[in-house]
């Protein structure tokens, strides 16, 4: 206990002495965390977007019209049987028309010349959440179009498609960006702690002569490394909770206005915890580089 | 307590220690002596595991140090005090920290520390400086200081590398002495040096070096 209390005040003490360098690697640590940090903001909120859109994802089942009420039953019953359906609503011709006439008023004129009403009897199939992929909904609409009363299918699939691709390249790019800026910052922490370590040549040494084994020695930098990484990571949080935040207050009415604002979230709790463990695994994993570097160098 | 059998060292393909037959008892103080460049850092270093030899056997309280693993070489320290001619003190510590050192890295509690700190910086008569940092300390307070931290762990083995080398004769002189009281107490100590008044000042077993070869040690005949 006595010897990890030495150690850990051999970290501090050293993070103390070395001011600018661990300024130079808290900040660097804290940019890569930041810029990795704006990716990930965008992809969990527009993943969050996704993931509503499909939750919301209807199907409309237009009906023949010349349908009989036997075969409408019929028809209700089987797609209620289905294992994709989760709720069904029927929407009859009328019903359909003061829908219509309700949500666009200045267009009902339109229907006015044609004496009877051509809108068709529908079902709104709500899919059960384990059948809203873009694939599941595509072969189950397919499947439907068969079977017989039913005329059209629709559903709003292609642009719901293109924003879950959308989704798919910025999480490319987020893994691409952040993998970079990781091999960045462990370099920049490795620099940091092998100047430190050059610097305390002579301490190592002395530590050696008087027993100290290599994990003795080693705690202190790997330790060190630890923290800044994670004093980087919180840094980058604050930077990101800053920016997250003047993006919001930009947006302002306009935003609000269409509905943008309710959608943007910031990094759940556990999320960044993630980010400041990334930076402490990133502080450490420079650290022991530059203690195996140093090692091969000393021997 | 310490044996070396036909040990040489090469660098760069040229002898440091030359067919090194050696023998030297529990409780001996011996002085290796011999001109600047003649191997006795080289044999102390072999010693205390910072080198390997490239030829023959070193046993250290019956340890092979030459196939010692890396891994096995702190322990083997620990066992050992050694003293330098530089003096090798931590600035940024004072000197009980300096004199804790090969404690702290065994783990003692602070009341052993305490304790046996107390007891080495007494030995050596620099109680009374235990707050001060280094660089306030004359060279021969200084070599006080690191003979303490040698002794600090009761070693069974003393290494001396030139220890006088910094002091002027009346410190030189001071040392010798501590050396004398803590080879007194049953510690086997090797003092390398090429100071004419230490070997006087000593009268002990003297070992003579000479470009790597051993060509002086009255117990083996030379």
């Amino acid at each position: 206990m006595r010897r990890l209390a030495y150690l850990v005040k051999e970290a501090m003490t050293n993070i103390r002495l070395n001011r600018t360098t661990t300024l130079v690697a808290v900040a660097s640590t804290a940019f890569t965390l930041a810029c990795f940090g704006v990716f990930l903001l965008l992809y969990l909120n527009l993943r969050g977007v996704v993931s509503s859109l499909q939750d919301d994802i209807k199907v409309v089942v237009y009906l023949h019209d010349g349908l009989s009420a036997q075969g409408l039953s019929d028809l209700q019953q089987r797609l209620r049987s289905e294992r994709e359906v989760a709720a069904l609503s029927y929407v009859s011709k009328e019903q359909a028309l003061a829908d219509f006439r309700e949500q666009f008023p200045s267009e009902s004129h339109l229907l006015q010349g044609l004496g009877e009403n051509p809108l068709p009897a529908s079902f709104v199939v709500t899919l059960s959440p384990r059948f809203r992929s873009s694939e599941a909904v595509k072969q189950w609409v397919k499947r439907l179009t068969t079977v017989p009363g039913v005329g059209q299918v629709q559903y709003s699939r292609d642009w719901i498609e293109n924003l879950a691709t959308l989704v798919g390249f910025i999480e490319l790019g987020a893994i691409a960006v952040g993998g970079i800026l990781s091999a960045a910052s462990v370099t920049i922490i490795a620099s940091t702690i092998r100047l430190t370590l050059y610097a305390r040549q002579n301490e190592i040494e002395i530590l050696r002569m008087v027993g100290a084994t290599g994990a003795f020695i080693k705690v202190p930098f790997l330790l060190e490394g630890a923290v800044l990484g994670a004093v980087g990571g919180l840094l980058s949080l604050a930077i990101l909770r800053g920016g997250f935040d003047l993006f919001k207050l930009q947006l302002g009415p306009t935003g609000r206005f269409l509905g943008i604002e309710s959608w943007l979230n910031f990094f759940p709790g556990h999320v960044s915890l993630w980010i400041i463990m990334a930076g402490l695994a990133l502080g450490f994993t420079g650290s022991l580089v530059s203690l195996i570097q140093f090692g091969r160098a000393s021997s | 307590m310490i044996q070396l059998f036909h040990v040489s060292k090469y660098y760069d393909r040229r002898p440091a220690l030359s067919d090194i037959n050696l023998q030297i008892e529990k409780g001996e103080f011996v002085l290796l002596m011999g001109p600047s460049g003649a191997g006795k850092t080289t044999l102390l270093k072999l010693l205390f595991g910072a080198e390997r030899p490239d030829d023959g056997q070193i046993l250290v309280q019956n340890r092979n140090v030459a196939r010692l693993r890396p891994s096995d070489i702190p322990y083997l320290r620990r066992t050992m005090g050694i003293v330098f001619q530089d003096f090798r003190l931590l600035p940024k510590k004072n000197v009980f920290e300096n004199v804790a050192l090969p404690l702290m890295v065994q783990g003692a509690s602070t009341f052993e520390t305490r304790r046996k700190v107390a007891e080495a910086l007494k030995a050596v008569g620099i109680d009374h400086k235990k707050d001060h940092r280094p660089a306030t300390l004359s060279a021969g307070e200084q070599q006080r200081v690191c003979i303490a931290r040698a002794i600090v762990n009761s070693p069974i083995i003393l290494l001396a590398d030139e220890p006088t080398g910094n002091l002027d004769p009346h410190l030189a002189s001071e040392i010798i002495e501590s050396f004398k009281v803590i080879n007194a107490r049953g510690t086997t100590i090797m003092v390398a040096t090429h100071n004419p008044q230490v070997m006087a000042q000593a009268n002990r077993r003297v070992l003579m070096l000479e470009q790597g070869k051993l060509i002086a040690d009255p117990k083996a005949g030379l």
